[in-house]
This record gives structure tokens, sequence and C-alpha cells, in this order.
């Protein structure tokens, strides 16, 4: 943590940056999102087991400096995100100082302490503890051991569901959305200036938090994020009433990668998947 | 009125008995996320040291989207059908004191000009029996706006758990007074118990404020740097303000419509939505997360007071606990309370 707070207190001293968003303690354990713009506010700056938040969506939600980079401190796994807005063209590498740390795991339960039994499931399967995009990193790499990942064994139970069986479950779930957007707010690549739920005349999707409203609600979303989600789960986490987005997330990403062999948030140079075309590119499913 | 003891084992059947009556009993359901219409007594889940649910019960006075009236064009102009009559009676069991509190609460504004008869329907329907509670964490302050872990306002009767696995039955209304007298037959009386309520593993919520002076220094600092800082890392979202059992702001929108018919909805909306005050003209006058936040503080611990004497708040903690990046109400209002 001195190394990350000596990080900010240079770039903020020397300019480099406006402000810096990162993490800061709040009651007990957990940490929340916190913009330092002085070196006072530098020294609050944290990064632990509790840094849950995927920092880069307020790289669209907050407003541009005039002068100065934005820093900004992201995990690996979030930082696809930002390789992701960089692919799409809506923030661009010099405008943003990443400082990502070599991460341990966060925690699926923020009120709880961090334990082998409390690890988000993102965690176990992650392949970017240590991240390959960074001006600058700070942190060690330590042995974790990691529980079971229950999330596949669950999307394998949804998948071999008959289909009657598959529109229960999501209707089970999808009838306790209450349209807050929550999943979309947190959302780093929820970015459109305006969703099409918000658009009011004409309204194309039902504002109604009924099973119908809720299903073209839930399944837009789900398909304007397919081969774009970075899998960070943040939808999944915020949303009030525990609908299993991941569940749709990851089997979307799943999908992108056995039929178009693309990982969404792997490389600034590589052209998005659903932006570009190829010969090779698998049609079976239009029929 | 008389107070009782009824035992675990009678409330499921008191419960079965009043669904059998074709009323429905809603409570909170075992997933802690939600409250339900229960089906059998064995899905009751009543705790008085559970965390409160993610979503409070306001969902079944006030649904989170409701039909007011449907219309079809017919051969001699428009007609117009009502929504189907709400007739359902409804028992809510172990429902917690901040749960119950925003009953009364929300009655004012659904009553203080337009008369909501959906929403005061359903109250007229409802037997709300409360439970002693006995949680608290970092984000309960029911203590700081003149509530308690056993506040009656909202309830018609109260259940405590005893240390035997009991409960003491202490009726509030004329309302609950009549409807525990339909299931006598599952009521002792107290004098025949000599026991004592379950002490609460937790203590008192930590969070403490003073209203009053919470409320002088809103009345007088619309504008303050405080408000600068505070919407920084909010998100936007409608988490805060559907999962409270307070906030009851609305839309009103024409849905599943074409050319012949359609539903006029009224659906749950928040003041801290991007389309909320979105003028016509393109123009909103709270433009900003940071405008927005102070609505939802000024709202709840001003405005409201101002016009109802009552804050429009139960400090049962959910918005906080719910939020996403972590912006903590009771803590704001702690801060306030120091300036
Ligand atoms: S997915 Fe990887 S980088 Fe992200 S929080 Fe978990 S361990 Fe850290
Ligand atoms: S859809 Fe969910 S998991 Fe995917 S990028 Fe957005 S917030 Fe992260
Ligand atoms: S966060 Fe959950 S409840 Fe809110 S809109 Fe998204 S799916 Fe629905
Ligand atoms: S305070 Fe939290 S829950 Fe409320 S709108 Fe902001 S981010 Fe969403
Ligand atoms: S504002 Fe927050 S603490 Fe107050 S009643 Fe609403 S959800 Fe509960």
């Amino acid at each position: 943590m001195a190394e990350l707070k000596e990080i900010a207190k240079e770039l903020l001293t020397s300019g480099t940056v406006a402000y810096i968003i990162g993490y800061a303690s709040e009651k007990n354990d957990k940490t929340v999102p916190f913009i330092a713009r002085t070196v006072e506010d530098a020294e609050k700056l944290v990064f632990t087991h509790h840094s849950v938040n995927n920092l880069s969506v307020y790289l669209k939600r907050i407003k541009k400096p005039e002068s100065g980079k934005v820093g900004l401190v992201v995990k690996g796994c979030d930082l696809k995100a930002v390789v992701a807005l960089i692919q799409e063209s809506q923030s661009k590498r010099e405008d943003i100082y990443i400082i990502s740390p070599k991460c341990n795991t966060v925690v699926s339960d923020n009120t709880k302490p961090w334990n082998k039994d409390n690890i988000a499931s993102k965690c176990l399967s992650c392949e970017v503890r240590t991240p390959s995009l960074f001006d600058a990193t700070f942190g060690e790499i330590e042995t974790v051991e990691l529980p079971s990942d229950e999330q596949i064994e669950l999307i394998k139970k949804v998948e071999a569901m008959s289909t009657s069986e598959k529109w229960e479950f999501w209707k089970n779930e999808f009838e306790k959305c209450v349209k807050c957007y929550a999943c979309r707010q947190a959302c780093p690549l929820c970015y459109c200036d305006q969703c099409i739920v918000d658009k009011a005349s004409p309204r194309w999707i039902d504002s109604s938090a009924t099973v119908q409203g809720n299903f073209a609600w839930n399944m837009i979303r789900a398909f304007h994020l397919s081969g774009r989600c970075i899998g960070c789960e943040e939808c999944n986490r915020v949303c009030p009433v525990d609908i299993p987005l991941s569940l749709l997330n990851r089997k979307m990403s799943m999908f992108a990668v056995s039929e178009y062999d693309y990982k969404a948030g792997t490389s600034i140079e590589e052209p998005t998947l659903v932006g570009t075309y190829k010969l090779t590119d698998n049609e079976d499913f239009i029929k | 009125m008389k107070d009782y003891i009824i035992t675990a084992e009678n409330i499921q059947l008191l419960v079965n008995d009043v669904l059998k009556q074709g009323w429905d009993v809603v409570s909170e359901s075992k997933t802690g996320v939600n409250f339900n219409a229960i089906k059998d007594a064995s899905e009751l889940a009543i705790k008085s040291d559970s965390k409160p649910s993610k979503l409070s019960m306001k969902d079944f006075f006030f649904p989170k989207t409701e039909p007011l009236f449907f219309y079809r064009q017919s051969h001699d102009g428009v007609e117009l059908v009502d929504a189907s009559p709400i007739e359902k009676k409804t028992l809510f069991l172990g429902a917690k004191p901040c749960d119950a509190a925003a009953i009364p609460v929300l009655s004012k504004v659904f009553n203080w000009d337009y008369k909501d008869e959906f929403y005061n329907k359903r109250v007229e329907n409802s037997v709300v029996v409360s439970l002693k509670c006995n949680y608290s964490d970092d984000y309960c302050f029911c203590t700081s706006i003149g509530l308690s872990q056993k506040a009656e306002q909202g309830s018609d009767a109260m259940l405590t758990e005893q240390q035997d696995g009991s409960y003491f039955l202490h009726i509030v209304t004329e309302k609950g007074d009549e409807f525990f007298k339909m299931y006598s037959q599952y009521l002792k009386d107290t004098q025949a118990e000599n026991n004592k309520p379950v002490e609460s593993k937790y203590p008192e919520p930590a969070v403490k404020f003073d209203q009053g002076k919470v409320k002088g220094w809103l009345d007088a600092n619309f504008e303050h740097d405080f408000w600068n800082n505070l919407g920084d890392v909010c998100l936007g979202c409608g988490q805060c303000t559907f999962v409270c059992p307070t906030c009851h702001c609305f839309d009103i929108v024409d849905e599943n419509c074409n050319y012949h018919e359609g539903g006029r909805m009224k659906n749950w909306d928040s003041c801290q939505l991007c389309l909320f005050t979105k003028h016509a003209s393109g123009h909103n006058p709270r433009d900003g997360q940071t405008k927005r936040y102070r609505q939802r503080i000024q709202h709840k611990f001003k405005y409201y007071e101002d016009k109802f004497n009552e804050v429009l708040c139960t400090g049962c903690g959910r918005c906080t606990r719910g939020c996403g990046v972590g912006i903590d109400i009771g803590g704001i209002m702690e801060r306030i309370d120091k300036f």
C-alpha cells in the first residue's frame, strides 16, 4: 500500500495526472471508489482484498480533465474493460495512467472477511493476476488456495436444461428484476449516451417491470454485451435482487471463444468481434 | 387491548388457517432477497436476528408496476376498462419495525392531495404483524430518527421472540385485535407464562446523529461544497430508491399499446435516474449525480419533514447495504451532524 500511495503522490505532485480514481477504506474492511485530487487524498488510497469495484466504469462517467491524464487503479480483470473501451474508441490509451496491482483475489461478499470461501467467482479462473498492460504496478503475488468454481457447474446445469426448463429458470429470476438499471450503471461497457430503454418517444422497450418487460430488458442487455463483456461481474454484484447475470454473460463469452476464437478486452490493437467480419466466421447459427 | 403468547407451532397452524380463508400471507423470503406471498406455513422465515431483506415490502402496497386502467377503441369511441379490483386480504408476518414504520409515512404522501385508491385499498386490506428486531449492523440507524428495534408505527400487532421459542404477541391496533380474536384458539394468556424475551446479540445501531441538527443544516445549505464530492462516485442507478421502504416516486406510461388498445401503467421511478427531471425541451435541471443525490437527501430529511412533519426514512440501511459504490446515507447524516 505504501507503494501505491507513493506512486499516487508522485503523479499528483508532478501533474502527470489530474486525479486518480482509486479505492479508499470504509467501515470495517470495506473499500469504496474514491477520487484522489490532492497529495492528502493520495494518503487515503488503498488496495485490498475488498477492492471489488471495477473503477474503469468512471472513465465514461466522470468528466475528462482539461489537462493531465486520468490515473486509474485497475485490477488485471477490470483492465480488460479499459482495453475494450480503447478498442471501441471510447478512451485513448495516452489519456489514462494505468496503475495496476498484482492482485491476490477479491472477496465475493464485501461485508465478510476474505478467506477461501469468500472469493469472487471471477477470481477462480483468473489468468491476469499479474497485469500485462500498465504504466505502474505494485504489490506481490501470493499463493491463494481457491475453492471450486460453482458458477461453471451452474452454467453446465442450465445448458443441459430443456427449453421449457430454461424458460422457467429465467422467468423465476427475471420476475424479481425491479428495473433499477444498477447492472447497466455499474457496467464499464454500458456507455451508450442514451440506452434504448431510456428512449421514451417512441418507446421500444416496455418500462414496466413485468415478466415481459424484464425479459426484454435483460435479453437486450445480454445481446448488447455479447462478445464485449469482459467478465468483471459488476452487474451481477450490484443487482439488488441477486439475478445471476454472470451466467448469461459468461455463457456468451464462452460462445465468443468457441465460435470466433475471440476474448473481449485482450489487446488494444485487435479489432472488436462485432466490428469485424472474417470469411472464416461461423454462420451455422443463421437458420 | 389484551396481549397473548403464541408458540412457533401455533404460528404455523394459524398461517395455514389464514391461507385457507383465502388470504395472502406475506413474509420475508428465505433467500433474504425480498418478501413473498407464501403458499404454505413451511415457507415462513421469521427471524428476529436477520439482516433486513434486500427489497423492502413496499412492493405489496405500492407495486413496482401496476395497471391503472386499460383502454380499447370501440365503434363509438374509446372504452375504458378498470384494472381488476383489489380484494385480497393480506397478512404480513414477521416484518421488521423499520419496514412496518414505512406504511404510515407513505400513507401521508398517497393521501395528501389526490387519494391513491390503489395504495389505500391495499393498506385497508392488510394486517401487519411485525417482529421485534434483534439485529443491527453498521448501516442501521432507526434509533437516530425516532424509531427503535421495537417501534410499533405501522404495526397492527408485534411479536417478540421469547427464550423458550414462543412469541409474546402485543396487540397494537383495533384491527390487530379483531384479527387475532378470529384465531383465539392458537393464543395463550400472557399470565400463564413466565418467560423472558430473547436478548439481542447485536448492540444498538452504532450510527448516531441528531435529526433536528441535520435538518437545520439542510435548511441553510442547499448550496454547499459538501454536495460536490458526494455525487462524484455515485453511478446514478435506481438501487437505493427501489430497495427503500419509503421512496415512492412513480412514472405513468401507456404500454402494450397498439392502435386499438393499451394499458396505463404506474411504475416505480427514481430521482437517481437520468430521465427523472428531464424536460421535453431536453433541458435537465438536475443534470448530474451531485444534484440528484442532494435531492435524495433533501427530500428525505428536509422537504418531507417540512410538508408532513415526518422523516422520509426509517433507518433500515438498505440503500447503503445495496449500493455498489458504498454511498452510506447514515454516514452522510453523521458528517452533516458534525458540521
Ligand atoms: S479476477 Fe483476477 S485480477 Fe480480478 S480480482 Fe480476481 S484475481 Fe484479481
Ligand atoms: S456485462 Fe457485467 S460482467 Fe460484463 S463487462 Fe458489464 S458489468 Fe462486467
Ligand atoms: S440490477 Fe438486477 S434488478 Fe436492477 S435492472 Fe439489472 S437485473 Fe434488474
Ligand atoms: S447512491 Fe448508490 S445505489 Fe444510489 S444511485 Fe448512487 S450508486 Fe446507485
Ligand atoms: S433511505 Fe435508506 S435507510 Fe432510509 S428508509 Fe430508505 S433504504 Fe432505509
